[in-house]
């Protein structure tokens, strides 16, 4: 009589895929991002840049008409809206030097020296996450051009992020939008330093260990901190105040700020050769 | 072109594609992962067996271009594969929609379970209210390209003495 029996090779092949991956992963995490794997890493990077850099020219044509009628809605309302706006820019143009004027004041009171005579490279943001839950960017700069992990990267407007990791000819950007992002920063107003970590893409940074005696205002500009060890020279605009509560009860305030800068659409940025190191 | 050297060619057209044009191509914050659809579709043409081999395949290169730790997608991809290739097996009518709905479920869970082992092995920050959401409409663009992807896979790990055979 014949008896009809499941083939054990596929949970087989499955047993052994399934070691092999935790063995893979055992050794990255042993090695703490500087062994072969990393190299691998490295050389796939560096390999395929030239090959991204030439599709990318070639493909950019179709992916901006995929995203036009992907977007096509949104793109007529920001047409209308546009043209509104427009209208509204020459009656605020008369308005605008003396905001500047203030702003500069106030710049020069807060004394935010943004970037002051910090090497700069300048840089191309060449990819978007390749990862749907990782909010990083890849730079069209590397180890050649003397970018190093944990160098600050910024815009005119303010922070990025930082160097995460570095190949040859090329560089991935934490932002500061990632949830393991957290960057020492101070209010502008009050002085008052706290911790903003990353919460999401389209979240606000939270904001921990401010004081609630301390006042803050909607709108109040938020600088990095500088503080001794910190990886960020001292006032880089982070972003501006959204909310500020005190929960019953609380130690701290619960303080959420919006980035200044746009960090999803990034093209040009520049990395500050900065080292924390005395 | 042998069977293997076609399933490595389509592999690494999918690679370049997901780093280039689809890198690009975003419905709100979420794009297509090419790779992902790559391992689901070995898996609905060529079993469990074949699937989980290809979906690792398909994971250690998604993972050569992520910062998580080396083999995390290629752990989650040869998990939902053989899944995928397990279930599909049983499937005893084949209609339009069944790829589809495949490619939909199996990126979505895929997604999710990437972001649970990546809790187990330290990376919390992917476990968030945000992810069934991603993992959602990750499986819907995913389903979209579906059928052509299942398309590729079947000229790639379809034996040409056995079809010239079945001719």
């Amino acid at each position: 009589m014949a008896v009809y029996r499941r083939s054990a090779r596929p949970r087989f092949v499955l047993l052994l895929l399934v070691l092999t991956a935790v063995t893979l992963l055992t050794l990255d995490e042993r090695t703490g991002g500087l062994g072969v794997v990393d190299t691998v890493r490295d050389t796939a990077r560096d390999a395929l840049a030239p090959v991204r850099d030439a599709t990318d020219s070639a493909f950019r044509p179709v992916a901006d008409f995929f995203q036009g009628i992907i977007h096509y809605g949104r793109l007529e309302d920001a047409n209308n809206r546009l043209r509104e706006q427009l209208a509204e820019r020459d009656a605020e143009l008369a308005m605008v030097a003396d905001a500047q004027r203030e702003r500069q004041e106030l710049l020069d009171q807060q004394k935010l020296e943004f970037a002051g005579d910090i090497p700069t490279v300048a840089a191309r943001v060449v990819l978007a996450s390749p990862s749907n839950l990782d909010l990083t960017v890849e730079i069209n700069r590397g180890r050649d051009s003397g970018v190093s992990p944990g160098m600050p990267v910024v815009t005119g407007a303010g922070l990025v992020g930082r160097v995460v990791d570095v190949s040859r000819t090329r560089a991935t950007v934490l932002l500061v939008s990632n949830p393991t992002s957290s960057v020492g920063v101070r209010l502008a107003a009050s002085g008052e330093v706290g911790v903003a970590s990353g919460r999401g893409a389209r979240s606000p940074l939270q904001v921990d260990n401010v004081d609630p005696a301390t006042k803050v205002a909607p709108d109040e500009p938020v600088v990095t901190s500088g503080l001794q060890q910190s990886i960020y020279p001292p006032g880089i605009p982070v972003g501006r105040i959204r909310t500020a509560r005190i929960p019953p009860e609380a130690v701290q305030q619960e303080v959420t700020v919006d980035p200044i800068v746009d960090l999803r659409r990034l093209t040009f940025v520049k990395v500050l050769q900065f080292s924390s190191k005395p | 072109m042998g069977l293997r050297l076609r399933v490595l060619f389509l592999m690494l057209i999918a690679c370049v594609a997901h780093q280039t044009l689809f890198a690009a191509v975003r419905w709100g914050d979420v794009r297509p992962h090419l790779l992902l659809l790559m391992a689901v579709s070995a898996a609905i043409v060529g079993g469990a067996d074949r699937g989980a081999v290809i979906g690792f395949l398909c994971g250690l290169l998604t993972d050569l271009f992520l910062q998580t730790p080396f083999g995390l997608s290629a752990l989650a991809f040869s998990l939902v594969a053989f899944g995928v290739g397990s279930v599909q097996s049983s499937v005893i009518r084949s209609a339009w929609w069944i790829p589809l709905l495949t490619a939909l479920v199996a990126s979505a869970t895929a997604i999710v379970l990437y972001a649970l082992l990546g809790a187990i092995v330290g990376q919390s920050q992917f476990v968030r209210p945000v992810l069934l959401l991603v993992a959602l409409a990750v499986g819907a663009v995913n389903a979209a390209l579906a059928p052509f992807m299942v398309k590729a896979m079947s000229w790639a790990m379809t034996d040409q003495a056995e079809s010239s055979f079945a001719r």
